[in-house]
């Protein structure tokens, strides 16, 4: 499947421009991490990729066809979790998949259901009733009706949060698992989420692209640029930003970004974090500017 | 297929709401409210109390109860946010497709347990007059058709607006018109159809064709609406308009809308049921035009051939004129406004012009004939007979059923308007071809009899009548012959009712009446010749009577009527109090003066019926079960407060004040009126003086521009005055 986003715009009727000139390409087999601050465009993206939103300017095309010929075509390739949803309460888990199975089309929903549950760990509540679950098990069964089918393309938007730690990894791997054969879009805030599985980046900020490739590219592009020091050895030099504080026993621990690190500051090895939020820190100085 | 499998999908989740099972219980209780609450059948037929009522409450309610559901469902997938799973599978439009169906279904689920339910209520409460067919049309059309109707327009509005207090609002208010202002507009009361009554021994086909043809014409117009407001389910992020300019891009969907609207206005305009009669009652015009100079009537034969299971009518008329003016002169007749009409003379088509004005339920056509001296008109005409828009809260008088019809001079045969008689009258011969179990009653003195015999069981009826119009009844009929007051009395009734009718003892109470009144009062005006026709007719709002034929309606002859204790002490005794009518009701009508007066033709019913009552089973019976009664009604009257205080009834509630207001004027009618009676009995010297003054009253010269019996007659005839009938 490949998805080719052309000089796509999207504003708002309330005059909220949230996506400017976005030039995209995405192709399976790939687990895509979109990466970005709150109101970077990131909701809105994915809204345009599963049909909720037309784009007010440029095209996206599935499989070479304009979206708005394809979307019945893209609807029946799609797994999609929206990080704002609801279930039906009255239901049961496995009512509740049963039903967007057939919603689906899917021939053997028995059979789809019992994995999905057994991939996200639901299979003790799936004749639970939909309101008795946590929140966290209804961000699993979220996640559930998303791969019923093993749909080509899937889109997560959030799926971590409300997941403890362990859950999060489970579903990293689990992602990891299904984007072998297919284009697994997944947006997030959580770095560590996309840091281990994701074979490809897309970082947005105010509706623009600023970065895409690979994590290792990222994390490369900020070499020379992350270090740490003593907080109580800090001068007043602006430009420096600091994205951790530690507290220690022989004082507070600073690690930052900078476009140019000052001497106080020993450089370090870049993780993906630094090296998005230095992508930011630059972006957002260059908006400044 | 897919949106099948999508269809019960849905069924099954709404089937798993408690909601969805609380409004089909709560519809399936929802007829009892016709039981009390809301009556808008107020004939006193047992299916327009037991079955109509029930059956219009049901729809009303459950069409309120399925809004409700409607709105509170639609809006589910929103409130739940599960909205942005299912569009991100299917289209939004496909999915509001598939909630409708399946409300729909629910509706129709509700109907069939609504329907099981009551089946052996109804089927208990109505009695021996209870027929299926009738149960199943009522509850189908009056109940089960209310609650797609209703879902359409709450469906509609939620798509428009996707709010659901607005959504409620805009349903609320559009079905209060129809539950109020509207109510009364046989086409416009969408939730709730226009029906008086159901005839318990005759059939209703044309009350459900009407209430069908209401229903279906709503059915198109909300389903046209709700295409409208489908194309504008949200999409794409837009708004309404904006979600409508994307969705009219799939040009079927758009045309399907139109086209819904257009077929369903233009059936709204086309209503086949009502005539367009000048609405000034005064008008007169088809009654005044000229009589054709030179032009008389010689004679007149007529075929008719009803198809009473299409309702409709075709027949022959060939009418022959004696023209002596040598000129060629226009003649007009008035026709049943839903009838075609073609014209030949001498085997030769003649141009039939309808004028296109309609009055008294009949349409203005013109033949221009050429001068031959004698004319042979031959009228070919036919259709679905109309009713006078003047009725058209009362509909189903044009009944043309297997079991019943009534076909009344315009619908009979065209009815000739600018021709005098000749010297034998206006001669005319009826052939009517009927199904085998109908009895055809000519309205009149004229009889009927069998001419031919069909393979198929029909059977034509000829009679010969002397005049300009005529009316025909016929039916399945039981007939018995009566001899009483000196007449024959052909007593027909419908063959359902012939149970109630043996219970009640109805040929022996029409003996006991037609003696004793024709002894006491004198012959009944309409009864003068060697046989009076009593026929029991179709509920019919009154009844009328013309030379050797009266009518009974049928709703004097239920069996809650015949238990009411104020007009009878048992069944047959209140069949006794209808007959009466005959003489004080139809044989002399009454005037009555105001609300609070207790005259009216009651009192002298109530009366008579006592005495007759007295004759029968003597006076100690008629004490306790008539005197007695009355006057414990009457102490009870003059102890109610609201009779002490008249001021204060006044200042109740309109329909709490019509409530008691009727009540008190039931005791004076049926109990003070009869009472004052026998007091004037006594003032005037006893039953024989009394006797006396009423024969002479009954007797009198009728003024017909005033033909009404008054309460100052009355007491002028006895020599009293009010004062001295006081029983205080």
């Amino acid at each position: 499947m490949e998805l080719n986003i052309q000089s796509v715009s999207m504003t708002y009727p309330n005059g909220k421009q949230a996506l400017r000139d976005l030039d995209l390409e995405l192709k399976s087999p790939s687990l895509i991490g979109l990466l970005g601050p709150n109101g970077a465009g990131k909701s809105t993206l994915m809204k345009l990729l599963v049909a909720a939103l037309t784009p007010t300017a440029g095209s996206i095309l599935v499989d070479g066809r304009p979206l708005a010929k394809a979307e019945r075509q893209l609807k029946a390739q799609l797994g999609y979790l929206p990080q704002d949803f609801g279930l039906f309460d009255e239901l049961t888990v496995t009512e509740f998949l049963d039903y967007m199975a057939a919603l689906k089309g899917l021939r053997q929903p028995k059979a789809a259901i019992r994995k999905v549950l057994q991939a996200v760990n639901l299979e003790e509540k799936a004749k639970a009733p939909i309101r008795t679950l946590s929140g966290g098990q209804r961000q699993r069964v979220g996640i559930a009706q998303a791969l019923l089918g093993d749909p080509p393309f899937l889109i997560f938007d959030e799926p971590t949060v409300g997941l403890d730690p362990e859950e999060r990894i489970h579903f990293r791997n689990l992602f990891s698992r299904a984007a072998q054969d297919r284009l697994v879009l997944l947006s997030t805030h959580i770095i560590e989420d996309v840091q281990s599985v994701c074979d490809q980046l897309v970082v947005m900020d105010h509706g623009q692209v600023l970065f895409t490739g690979t994590p290792e590219a990222l994390i490369q592009s900020a070499a020379g640029h992350v270090g740490v020091f003593w907080e109580r050895e800090a001068g007043q030099e602006a430009g420096l930003h600091i994205t951790a504080r530690v507290n220690t026993g022989r004082g507070v621990r600073c690690r930052a970004v900078a476009d140019t690190l000052p001497a106080y500051v020993q450089p370090a090895e870049p993780s993906l974090e630094d090296a998005y939020l230095y992508l930011i820190h630059l972006h957002t100085k260059e908006a400044a500017q | 297929m897919k949106t099948l499998r999508l269809f019960f999908l849905e069924l099954g989740r709404l089937l798993h709401g408690r909601l969805t099972w609380l409004v089909l219980l709560l519809t399936a209780v929802s007829p009892a409210a016709g039981l009390v609450l809301y009556k808008p059948a107020d004939a006193a037929t047992m299916l327009s109390m037991y079955l109509a009522n029930p059956a219009l409450a049901g729809g009303a309610a459950g069409g309120i109860l399925f809004a409700l559901l409607t709105v509170f469902e639609l809006d589910r997938a929103r409130r739940s946010r599960t909205e942005v799973l299912t569009d991100a599978v299917v289209s939004p439009h496909a999915m509001a497709l598939v909630r409708l169906l399946a409300m729909l279904t629910a509706a129709g689920l509700a109907t069939v347990l609504t329907m099981l339910v009551w089946f052996p209520v109804s089927r208990w409460l109505i009695g021996a007059v209870f027929t299926g067919t009738d149960y199943v049309l009522a509850y189908l059309l009056f109940l089960g058709l209310a609650l797609p109707l209703a879902i359409l327009t709450a469906g509609a509005a939620y798509q428009f607006t996707r709010r659901t207090d607005l959504s409620l609002v805009l349903f609320a208010a559009f079905a209060g018109l129809s539950l109020t202002v509207w109510a009364d507009d046989w086409q416009l009361c969408w939730l709730n159809p226009c029906v008086w009554a159901m005839s318990d021994d005759f059939t209703n086909f044309r009350l459900f064709r009407t209430a069908a043809y209401v229903r279906l014409t709503w059915l198109g117009i909300l389903a046209g609406v709700w295409a409208v407001s489908y194309l504008c389910i949200r999409r794409y992020g837009k708004g309404p308009l904006g979600s409508l300019a994307r969705s009219v891009r799939r040009v079927w969907r758009p045309v399907i809308a139109l086209a819904l609207l257009a077929c369903s206005g233009t059936a709204y305009a086309a209503q086949p049921f009502f005539d367009n009669s000048n609405p000034d009652l005064s008008a007169m015009h088809l009654y005044e035009l000229d009589y054709a100079e030179g032009v008389t009537f010689l004679d007149r034969t007529v075929q008719v051939y009803p198809d009473t299971r299409a309702g409709t009518l075709e027949g022959r008329a060939v009418y022959r004129f004696q023209n002596t003016s040598g000129e060629a002169w226009t003649v007009y007749f008035g026709v049943d406004p839903g009838y075609d009409l073609t014209a030949s003379v001498d085997g030769a088509a003649v141009p039939a012009v309808r004028t296109g004005y309609e009055e008294s339920n009949m349409a203005l056509w013109e033949i221009a004939l050429p001068a031959d001296q004698e004319i042979e008109l031959t009228l070919e005409y036919g259709g679905f007979p109309r009713d006078w828009n003047l009725s058209s809260t009362m509909q189903g008088d044009p009944e043309i059923s297997e079991i019943y019809l009534c076909l009344e001079n315009q619908r009979l045969f065209p009815y000739l308007l600018n021709v005098l008689p000749g010297e034998e009258g206006y001669p005319t011969t009826v052939e009517i071809t009927l199904p085998g179990a109908m009895l055809a009653i000519p309205f009149g003195t004229s009889q009927a009899e069998v001419v031919a015999e069909h393979a198929d069981g029909t059977r034509t009826w000829r009679y010969a009548s002397n005049s300009t119009g005529g009316i025909l009844y016929a039916g399945d009929y039981v007939r018995q012959d009566i001899e009483a007051g000196g007449i024959t009395i052909e007593f027909y009734y419908g063959r359902k009712h012939q149970a109630v009718m043996e219970a009640a003892g109805a040929a022996d109470a029409v003996r006991a009446v037609v003696d004793y009144c024709t002894e006491h009062y004198g012959a009944l005006s309409f009864g003068t010749g060697d046989t009076l026709k009593l026929i029991q007719s179709r509920v019919a709002g009154g009844g009328y009577a013309v030379d050797g034929a009266s009518l009974l309606n049928e709703d004097n002859f239920t069996t809650v009527n015949l238990d009411d204790r104020s007009k009878g002490a048992v069944p047959g005794e209140t069949f006794i109090h209808e007959l009466v009518h005959q003489w004080w009701g139809l044989g002399n009508m009454f005037d009555v003066g105001d609300e609070t007066s207790p005259w009216s033709s009651e009192g002298l019913t109530v009366y008579t019926t006592y005495r007759i009552v007295k004759e029968l089973y003597g006076s100690d019976y008629a004490q306790k079960y008539y005197v007695d009664q009355w006057q414990r009604d009457v102490d009870d009257y003059y102890l109610n407060f609201y009779v002490r205080h008249p001021e204060y009834l006044e200042k109740l509630p309109e329909t709490e004040r019509l409530n008691i207001a009727g009540s008190l004027s039931g005791v004076r009618h049926y109990s003070e009126m009869p009472l004052k009676l026998l007091k004037a009995e006594q003032l005037v010297g006893g039953e024989a003086a009394m006797d006396q003054i009423l024969h002479n009253l009954f007797n009198r010269e009728i003024d017909p521009m005033y033909p009404y019996l008054t309460y100052q007659e009355f007491l002028d005839a006895c020599h009293l005055t009010e004062e001295e009938l006081d029983l205080g």
